[in-house]
């Protein structure tokens, strides 16, 4: 197994890395605690200087607190680059330029002639077609210089890239190079000149090609430092033109330079003016000749702006976590410190603001400004270079450089920019937000793909995009493109998917609200057009008639798979891509849930639900009660659409059970498999408050008992419900469904407080009894309306929910997330989903739930979870605050609620310390695991590998009859026999017949058996859905022998030695014992550790 | 078990340090390992319970969750007749106190490992027990008397939890007669006992707030403070805000000492997190 491999490794690897990190600053990592600032009454009254109270005011106003400044100038330190490392730099940068500078001169060769170099060094260039015009021949670099980032000051960790520019002998080429690609071809010839020169060197470290920025006629030579620390820093070769060499207006977006008769090989009737112009080819030769240009004007800029390289600093990093600044046509950090060069000329942006404020400014220009539709231009003088409109003809997004011939953003895509600015204004948004944390929203949490968006279809098998550039008639684009087909055919594409998709809303809602855009006859021939054959005419419920497209789905998890049928349906139709080629990631979840494919089981809950609403409504009708009922609440994650396996209806099959004569139930019967586990769906109904209760706990608890018969009596008489009272609750047998009515009254938590002490004063003590009473009939009640709501907004809350709690299970932490606290923890992803947007499937909610159990600081914050937006900013505050100043006593996974914002009640009991330490451990594995597979689109999908846990960590393993498992076919893995469990096929019975056998779980009764008998001892570990082991783990601590005590002897035995007597757990008697307590159930009891035996 | 132990202990009783006598007890005669019992006279100085008397009662420590008390009586009886058997989740004296429960209101015993407190009818059992030898275990599951465990007691445990709801209502209202009457009976001390008290003093009449006849509300924790917060309350109204001018410049130090203040707890709140390496964006 791949998941338990990987944990040994990882708890191994831990303690080097630990200590490596710790090195340099051991003195100040000793325990650093957390005190309340105590400053002397002199320090906090002393008269202010004025730069203080300056400082103090501007933290004031600017910030939210002058926390987020500071957090600010933290990471601008973490990622600034240290002295030593610039020297390291700077070092082998002379190395590079001394050797460079005595590169031999080699005799002229045609282009095309690469027998100059020796076999091992290839030249980095796609030489198609083959036969190009020119003479080459190797000479010692004209100049070399640094450029780009480094010496601007802009340059960041982690991946320093430190870029040199040689400048290729002007000997070398000649003017009309321009032309068919024969000056990038001598420019991949010079380059693989250098690396076969540098070969030899020994003060070279590994050398690889690359190409800047994914641009194949833009190779670049990456090396590395020889000795250990080369991952610390790459240097980047690019190879140029002298400056000024070629004339910049050759390269006219709209001009042509590449020859279609060259290109294809066959004559054809353009003349020269006619040729497709060659846009992309244009700039990227272009590009080629200005790098020293750029480095000075930014230098200037810089220059005047002191902020200026750390607000580039922050930008780069905000991009990097979105993995804007990354693959071809990206937004990279040259243009990041081109947008501000451009905000500070434009005086958009002061030169007196801090870093802060470059980043705030560029994001809300970012988020205001479409570069797609109106581009914007650093030139200066507009006369003699092409106008905006001219490149907007050309390029899809517009950002000229200061020249004003060349567009830096000629690689984007429309929708990568459209990605950008949707990314800048949700930044902008959560930015003002006082209850988001928003440096870590902004600049901490990173955003891959796969955990961003709802639905990731990956596309394999490129080769096939080249027959869609065929059908798509891209060939002029393929030639601009130099015969990479895959940038070639990406925007068409994307441009396709987006018409597609952007009508799915409509067309999902077809039945219900047909859009008027939909009707509009004008657009019907496009709609045909666009759609094909899966388009046909209907009429709505309206009376409308139009052109529509039915997507077939029938319970939720289908409709979740429209998107891909609209997908897989257009590149088919359009771009020739067959199907076997489009990859879908989002549905891969759902074997998880399938106990009958292809439902994921929401439509159960919902049943549930609407059979919930009846008998609320029922209780409600009742009449002949003493008392009227004030309230009914739902208390069970049924009623709120989180359980893991919602129930269903049942039809039981008496002949299968004994029966119990007084009540009239059925009873499982010795020797049969377990009967189906039937879930008790809790219900809360409050009654109302008067003179008539006692003030007294016991006789409170007997009046409840007498309603719990009452209740019963009159369901039974009104609507022939099997009822069945007990002292605690009232069970009734409804629709198949199983609901467990428990009465509360109001004051009897406050009862079970007063006690009147020995001098007769009435005192108020809170107690484990009423909080227990409070949380089951006020708080989770509470919670389950609540999280029902946030069900209606957000369609799929339910569904990372159970997704959520599988895993979990399956993981054996069941016992210490518990459920409510797991809903807790998926509802924060949807009330606060800073950076990202609230989850749109299943899938990425998962995913990112794993993210934030295994990334959330608890030791240092509090997870607020704003129910229905109760809390304010001061609410926060103050939670904030309380926690800080009680840290030590609160619980280690602290959450708060509107209702509960001081105690964190649903993680009180559990997890420990040690149980989230591996929690976390286990998703953060989880999730490397699952984005690995989801992302590759080589491996298999098999996403039930994270929930196949390792079993080698524990001591001792207790294998269950699966026969006596009810909840068997809920395994991860279930197994291919099956029980009979007394279950009939067919609709259940509408009411009335014997009460079935109701929450009876032989696994869990055994379970709370051994966790009472030996729970100080061992923990013990199980999934609650469907596991067929127990996984048994010795506290170390009650290992080690201590002397007889009274209090101290439960399963030990004795070992006297002179006048001590001390104990030590009895092991094999435990052993022994487990398998009596669980006779009938246990098959086996694995030792695997000898841990014990000292 | 030590296995030492075994190998010389021929028929000899095992008495450890600490007075206590060791038995071992095995479920049933199949059971390779065993349990010990620790077993010793009930020796309190301070109890007068009447259910433990002390010349006749044995204190077991560490009896098994499947023994119930009906099982330790049987087992027991092989040293002389046993009157009572009280099985208790950890040793202490016992404290009964309210109204006797009905079973289905009692709460549900722990199902751990226990202590015992047997009561046998002579004393001389006790010397019999301590005696007995350490090797020959007690057997807890024989063919004559089967226990029951796992499956099927849960199966029992289920079944017998079923309740005739006459039968609870029964017992609901029989609680319910005596809270009532011991209500009444309180009410009726209460009134008697101020009527005795105004006789009492001799002619003098004790004039309460209330309207007579009522009873004196019950002084509460809760009541006090509230008197407290009451008179808090009254005193701040009387203050004037910001009136003179060294009040207003007393607000204005307050303020910037509250910035100070802020800006000190931001500032170790970041060298805490730095510490933690919490700054590293990747």
């Amino acid at each position: 197994m791949i998941l338990s491999d990987s944990f040994h490794e990882e708890e191994e690897n831990e303690a080097p890395v630990k200590a490596k990190r710790t090195k340099p600053d051991a003195g100040e990592e000793e325990e650093v605690v957390y005190h309340p600032v105590k400053l002397s009454r002199n320090d906090l009254y002393r008269p202010p200087t004025a730069e203080e109270l300056n400082q103090l005011k501007e933290a004031e106003s600017l910030f939210h607190c002058s926390l987020l400044k500071m957090q600010m100038g933290e990471l601008l330190k973490e990622v600034a680059l240290s002295e030593r490392r610039k020297q390291q730099i700077d070092s082998f940068i002379q190395t590079v330029t001394k050797l460079l500078q005595t590169v031999p001169d080699s005799p002229e060769v045609e282009v095309s002639d690469l027998s100059w170099l020796s076999g091992t060094v290839k030249v980095p260039f796609l030489l198609l077609p083959k036969i190009t015009k020119g003479k080459f021949h190797m000479a010692p670099p004209a100049s070399i210089d640094l450029i780009g980032s480094y010496p601007l000051g802009t340059c960041t960790k982690p991946h320093v890239m430190v870029d040199l520019a040689v400048t290729i002998p002007a000997d070398v080429l000649h003017p009309k190079d321009v032309v068919n690609q024969r000056y990038p071809r001598k420019r991949a010839l010079y380059l693989a000149g250098l690396a076969q020169y540098l070969t030899s060197s020994s003060d070279i470290g590994t050398m690889r090609y690359s190409c800047l920025h994914g641009n194949r006629l833009r190779p670049v030579l990456l090396l590395t430092p020889p000795d250990k620390n080369s991952s610390s820093f790459t240097v980047r070769v690019h190879a140029c033109p002298p400056p000024g060499f070629f004339k910049p207006s050759r390269f006219h977006p709209q001009r042509n330079n590449i020859r279609t008769e060259w290109y294809t090989g066959l004559q054809t009737s353009y003349s020269e003016s006619s040729e497709p112009p060659t846009p992309h080819y244009n700039s990227s030769v272009l590009g080629d000749l200005l790098p020293r240009t750029h480095l000075q004007f930014l230098s200037a800029i810089s220059s005047q702006c002191s902020a200026f390289a750390d607000g580039v600093a922050l930008l780069k990093v905000w991009l990097r976590q979105r993995e804007l600044n990354q693959g071809t046509g990206c937004f990279n950090g040259f243009l990041a410190s081109m947008l501000m060069a451009y905000l500070l000329t434009t005086h958009r942006i002061s030169n007196t603001m801090t870093a802060y404020q470059l980043l705030r400014n560029s994001l809300n220009f970012l988020a205001s400004t479409d570069l797609t539709v109106n581009g914007i231009s650093l030139a200066r003088d507009a006369d003699s270079t092409p106008t905006l409109a001219e490149f907007h003809s050309a390029f899809q997004v517009v950002f000229v450089d200061p020249s004003g011939h060349l567009n830096m953003c000629a690689d984007m895509t429309a929708c990568t920019y459209m990605q950008l600015q949707h990314e800048a204004s949700v930044s902008m948004q959560f930015w003002d937000n006082p209850t988001v944390d928003g440096f870590h929203s902004l600049l901490m949490t990173p955003k891959p793909m796969i955990r961003t968006s709802d639905h990731v279809f990956q596309l394999c098998e490129l080769v096939k995009l080249q027959s869609s550039c065929k059908k798509l008639n891209l060939l002029s684009e393929l030639m601009d493109h130099s015969g990479n087909y895959v940038h070639t055919a990406l925007p068409f594409i994307l441009s396709l998917l987006q018409r597609g998709l952007d009508q799915r809303i409509q067309l999902l809602t077809h039945s219900l609200s047909p859009d008027p855009e939909v009707r509009k006859i004008d657009k019907q021939t496009e709609f045909r057009q666009l759609w094909g054959l899966r388009s046909e005419l209907r009429r709505f419920q309206d009376g409308a008639i139009t052109e529509a497209v039915l997507w077939d789905g029938e319970s939720m998890c289908q409709k979740r798979l429209v998107p891909k049928q609209i997908i897989t349906h257009l590149l088919q139709l359009h771009a020739d891509i067959p199907e076997s080629c489009v990859r879908y990631v989002g549905h891969s979840f759902n074997p998880c849930f399938a106990l009958q494919v292809p439902s994921t089981g929401e439509e159960k809950s919902l049943a549930v639900v609407q059979s919930y609403d009846d008998l609320s409504r029922k209780l409600w009708r009742l009449e002949g009660l003493p008392l009227s009922i004030t309230a009914v609440q739902g208390a069970h994650p049924a009623l709120r659409y989180t359980q893991v396996f919602p129930p269903k209806p049942l039809k039981m099959d008496y002949s299968f059970f004994d029966k119990e004569k007084t009540c009239r139930s059925l009873v499982p019967k010795e020797g049969k498999p377990c009967p189906a586990y039937i879930t008790p769906i809790t219900v809360i109904c409050h009654m109302e408050g008067s003179g008539k209760w006692p003030h007294d706990r016991l006789a409170i608890r007997h009046i409840r008992a007498a309603f719990h018969i009452q209740l019963g009596e009159l369901l039974r008489k009104h609507h022939k419900y099997t009822c069945r009272p007990c002292p605690t609750h009232l069970d009734v047998w409804k629709d198949g469904l199983a609901f467990r009515i428990q009465v509360a009254y109001h004051r009897e938590p406050q009862v079970l407080r007063e006690s009147v002490n020995p001098e007769g004063l009435l005192v108020v003590r809170d107690n484990e009894e009423a909080q227990a009473l409070e949380m089951a009939t006020i708080h989770k009640p509470l919670l389950t309306s609540t999280l029902h709501g946030l069900q209606q907004q957000h369609p799929c809350f339910g569904a990372v929910c159970r997704l959520a709690k599988r895993w979990l299970g399956a993981q054996l932490f069941s016992d210490d997330i518990t459920e409510d606290s797991a809903d807790l923890l998926v509802a924060s992803l949807f009330l606060q989903p800073a950076p990202f947007t609230p989850p749109g499937s299943p899938q990425v909610g998962f995913l990112r739930f794993l993210h934030l159990l295994s990334s959330f600081d608890w030791k240092n914050n509090p997870l607020v979870v704003n129910l229905n937006n109760q809390l304010t900013a001061a609410d926060y505050t103050e939670i904030k605050n309380g926690f800080m100043a009680s840290r030590e006593s609160l619980p280690v996974m602290f959450i708060a609620t509107p209702k509960d914002k001081k105690l964190s009640m649903w993680t009180r009991r559990a997890p420990n310390v040690q149980m989230l330490q591996r929690v976390m451990m286990v998703a953060a594995e989880s999730l490397k695991v699952l984005e690995q597979q989801l992302m590759d689109g080589n491996q298999i999908q098999d996403v039930k590998v994270v929930m196949r846990p390792p079993l080698e960590v524990y001591d001792a393993v207790i294998h269950l009859n699966p026969k006596q498992v009810p909840l068997l076919s809920q395994a991860v893995d279930p197994p291919s026999v099956t029980f009979s469990r007394g279950v009939m096929t067919g609709s259940a019975a509408q009411s009335g017949g014997s009460l079935p056998v109701i929450d009876y779980n032989p696994v869990s009764l055994y379970l709370a058996e051994l966790r009472e008998a030996f729970g100080d001892l061992a923990l013990f570990f199980c999934d609650p859905y469907g596991g067929t082991v127990i996984a048994v783990l010795w506290k170390p601590k009650a290992f080690s022998p201590v002397p007889f005590k009274t209090s101290q002897v439960s399963a030990r035995s004795v070992k006297v030695t002179g006048d001590e007597a001390n104990t030590v757990p009895n092991v094999e008697a435990i052993l022994e014992d487990f398998q009596i307590m669980g006779k009938g159930l246990v098959k086996s009891v694995e030792a695997r550790t000898e841990k014990w035996s000292f | 078990m030590a296995p030492s132990k075994k190998k010389h202990a021929s028929s000899q009783p095992c008495i450890i340090p600490g007075g206590f006598a060791v038995l071992s007890l095995q479920f049933n005669s199949d059971s390779a390992a065993r349990h010990s019992l620790y077993v010793k006279e009930h020796k309190v100085r301070a109890e007068k319970s009447s259910h433990r008397p002390l010349d006749r009662t044995l204190f077991v420590l560490n009896i098994p969750p499947y023994c119930s008390e009906e099982v330790v009586k049987e087992l027991f009886s092989q040293f002389g007749n046993v009157e009572s058997v009280e099985l208790r989740d950890h040793p202490g004296s016992t404290q009964e106190s309210g109204p006797k429960l009905s079973k289905f209101f009692r709460p549900s015993g722990k199902q751990g490992f226990n202590v015992g407190y047997v009561v046998f009818k002579k004393s001389s059992s006790l010397t019999a027990v301590k005696s007995h030898p350490h090797d020959v275990p007690l057997v807890v599951c024989t063919e004559q008397r089967p226990v029951r465990t796992g499956v099927q007691k849960w199966i029992q445990q289920y079944t017998e939890s079923f309740i005739h709801p006459d039968k609870l209502q029964q017992t609901v209202d029989s609680f319910m007669e005596n809270y009532d009457k011991h209500k009444e009976e309180e009410a009726e001390r209460q009134k008697k006992e101020a009527e005795q008290q105004k006789e009492e003093e001799e002619g003098w009449v004790k004039v309460t707030r209330g309207n007579k006849g009522t009873k004196a509300r019950p002084h509460s924790e809760a009541a006090n403070q509230r008197t407290l917060r009451k008179e808090m309350r009254k005193k701040k109204r009387k203050e004037l805000m910001n009136f003179y001018t060294w009040q207003h410049r007393n607000t204005q130090k307050e303020h910037i000492a509250e910035l100070r203040k802020k800006f000190e707890e931001d500032k170790q709140r970041i060298a805490l997190l730095r510490a933690q390496r919490k700054f590293r964006p990747y």
